[in-house]
């Protein structure tokens, strides 16, 4: 066979994988601009021109950008919870412990149950005179409070919810890393005289710093895209208050049919978030690896 | 500085055989042990016994007079050099040198002047400033060293194979800074490795080790000239010493009809033991003129520098001959010697002498 055929052979293997990544990636994404640039709405469907009037509106919509500010503090703020509770837990079964399988398997259990199924349970535990919640505190003599129908309490809620969703998901990460780490670094600092918390800052979580990045950064990009427990939870409200990008977007498109526009969202909306991905994922690396990685 | 006694000391892990089996075992203060084996056979056990990192399930530990078999490693005053370099990857290697005396609450005026000398005694001294990340494999290896070093309450120094994944260039140069180091401060010395070269040009006194047992113990030219069994024999040495079968004619023994060894001795002998005669590679010498020697046939040659390593035939069996390459032996029949001086008898399998 000659070279030019032996290189068209090879290349035909990659065509199987090739066809998918066209079908599910980049076909949407091209359709969603070339959509993004038309006027789509429930009045006049189909593909005509606006050209990027739609961006212009997207720059000045003042909802999405708080949505958008919103989505970011929640996002940050949950993931760091859960960072931190994901790491104290994995901690704390990742020795020899009483019951280890139990509580790894146990912990696990949030993050294995179906996200609309909880939130309409978290809806329940939430309600303000019926739900569990306020009953529980009330026995301390706390509350009742609005958990749903107050913004900063809704804002709460959710991020509660998220955060119990999610930690467990940190925890097999974080835990996966440690069960990796090498005795040596252990033992010579046990050697070295070092105390728990010496051990802690010193050896486990630099070692730890990589896995750190990365669960951190799959953490980021899931919560980013916090959807299901908004809708279930209070649809956004009380009035916009806990809206995030990705359900102001839905609210466009799919309720007030605004394909074109919603479209442009979605673009705008990839593309802060590649931006601030890369952006915060260095900041990352700067941070927990140190200045020479 | 401590002498370190094992008591009665076994191992075993679970309910599996005895990983290191009970013995007493005494090391003198300052000076260098080599634990010397091949993987598997109890060297690293008994090492992390003595830095308390296992406890053993037999025995007692001792160090410096005191019982520390229960104690746990961080009290032992024990510093140890693990196979892979250890160091505190966010730190710089002052950083790093100084830990141990951070964790023993040594104020920072006493810290730097004993950071400087430990560092300016392992050559780092230029590397102080550096993130210990950014060093070389046997640069690492030299600052967990240090920080064993630099304490002032360490009895012992334990190494655990501390050359084995440095390259070999490196190696050389980290062996002499490492022997260096521990020539001045004369703590007791523990070392582990498989590497005979290394155990025999670092310590004062090699124990050979097998299945959990120590086989032999000596100066490096006790076990060289003298291994007590096969097994030594053919452990130290490259290539192993040989062994040859023998056969009993009045105080005589012979090797394929040659006399080799001669001895009253021998007559003393029960009858139906299996008989050998051992002989180093390097004690084979040639026969000069006017000597008879014995016939061989030489069938290879292998050339390893400025020495070769003869494969030899004599009647059914084989020989090892190193000679120094100059002589340029080549393939085809040739006369050797056998000095009785250096040739040891074995029965069955352990030196008679």
């Amino acid at each position: 066979m000659d070279q030019t055929g032996l290189r068209f052979y090879k290349s035909s293997f990659l065509l199987p994988g090739l066809l998918v990544l066209l079908a599910i990636i980049l076909f949407p994404l091209v359709f969603t601009i070339r959509v993004s640039l038309s006027g789509w709405d429930a009045i006049s469907p189909g593909l005509n021109w606006a050209g990027v009037r739609n961006y212009v509106i997207v720059f000045g919509d003042r909802r999405f950008w708080e949505a958008m500010l919103r989505l970011s503090g929640m996002a940050i703020g949950t993931v760091l919870v859960q960072y931190v509770l994901g790491f104290a837990l994995a901690l704390l079964v990742w020795r020899e412990v009483l019951f280890r399988r139990f509580f790894r398997v146990l912990f696990l259990i949030p993050m294995m149950t179906t996200p609309v199924v909880m939130s309409v349970i978290w809806r329940t535990i939430f309600h303000e005179s019926l739900g569990p919640a306020n009953d529980f505190l009330g026995l301390f003599g706390l509350g009742p409070y609005p958990w749903l129908t107050s913004a900063n309490w809704a804002v709460a809620a959710v991020m509660l919810v998220e955060i119990w969703q999610w930690t467990p998901f940190m925890f097999l990460l974080l835990l996966a890393g440690l069960l990796s780490l090498p005795r040596e670094p252990f033992l010579a600092a046990a050697i070295d005289g070092a105390g728990p918390i010496r051990t802690f800052l010193n050896v486990t979580f630099p070692m730890l710093a990589p896995v750190s990045i990365g669960a951190l950064i799959i953490r980021l990009i899931e919560a980013s895209k916090i959807m299901e427990t908004v809708y279930v939870l209070t649809s956004g409200g009380p009035g916009t208050a806990t809206e995030t990008a990705g359900y102001y977007i839905y609210i466009r498109g799919l309720r007030d049919f605004e394909i074109g526009y919603a479209a442009a969202l979605s673009i705008t909306y990839l593309v802060v978030m590649i931006v601030l991905m890369t952006v915060i994922a260095k900041l990352l690396v700067r941070v927990l690896v140190g200045r020479s990685a | 500085m401590a002498t370190i006694h094992l008591e009665q000391v076994g191992h075993s892990y679970g309910s599996a055989v005895y990983a290191l089996e009970k013995t007493d075992i005494l090391f003198e203060d300052g000076k260098t042990y080599a634990l010397l084996g091949p993987s598997g056979c109890g060297k690293t056990t008994m090492l992390n016994v003595i830095s308390g990192l296992l406890y053993p399930s037999d025995g007692r530990v001792i160090v410096g007079g005191k019982d520390v078999t229960r104690m746990p490693t961080a009290k032992r005053n024990i510093a140890q050099v693990f196979q892979f370099p250890v160091i505190y990857q966010s730190k710089t290697v002052y950083e790093n040198l100084a830990f141990p005396l951070r964790c023993r609450g040594w104020d920072k005026a006493r810290i730097a002047p004993r950071v400087a000398e430990i560092a300016e005694l392992l050559g780092l001294t230029a590397r102080l400033g550096q993130s210990a990340r950014r060093l070389t494999a046997d640069e690492k290896q030299l600052v967990s060293l240090g920080r064993g070093l630099v304490r002032n309450d360490v009895s012992a120094l334990l190494m655990d194979e501390p050359l084995t994944v440095i390259d070999p260039h490196m190696k050389f140069d980290l062996r002499r800074r490492i022997k260096q180091a521990s020539d001045k401060t004369r703590h007791t010395v523990v070392y582990v490795t498989h590497d005979q070269n290394e155990a025999m040009t670092f310590a004062d006194e090699v124990l050979v080790m097998s299945a959990g047992r120590v086989v032999q113990r000596g100066t490096p030219q006790q076990l060289f000239e003298s291994p007590c069994n096969r097994y030594v024999g053919n452990f130290i040495g490259s290539p192993g010493m040989n062994f040859l079968s023998v056969e009993r004619d009045g105080d005589r023994l012979l090797w394929q009809g040659f006399p080799v060894f001669s001895d009253e001795r021998v007559g003393r002998l029960a009858p139906g033991a299996e008989l050998m005669v051992g002989i180093r590679p390097e004690h084979v010498a040639f026969a000069k003129d006017g000597v008879t020697g014995i016939p061989a046939v030489v069938q290879g040659v292998q050339h390893h520098g400025n020495v070769d390593v003869i494969d030899a035939v004599i009647g059914s069996e084989r020989l090892k001959v190193k000679a120094r390459s100059s002589l340029a032996v080549r393939d085809g029949p040739l006369r050797i010697v056998l000095p009785v001086e250096r040739t040891r008898l074995y029965v069955d399998g352990t030196l008679l002498f």
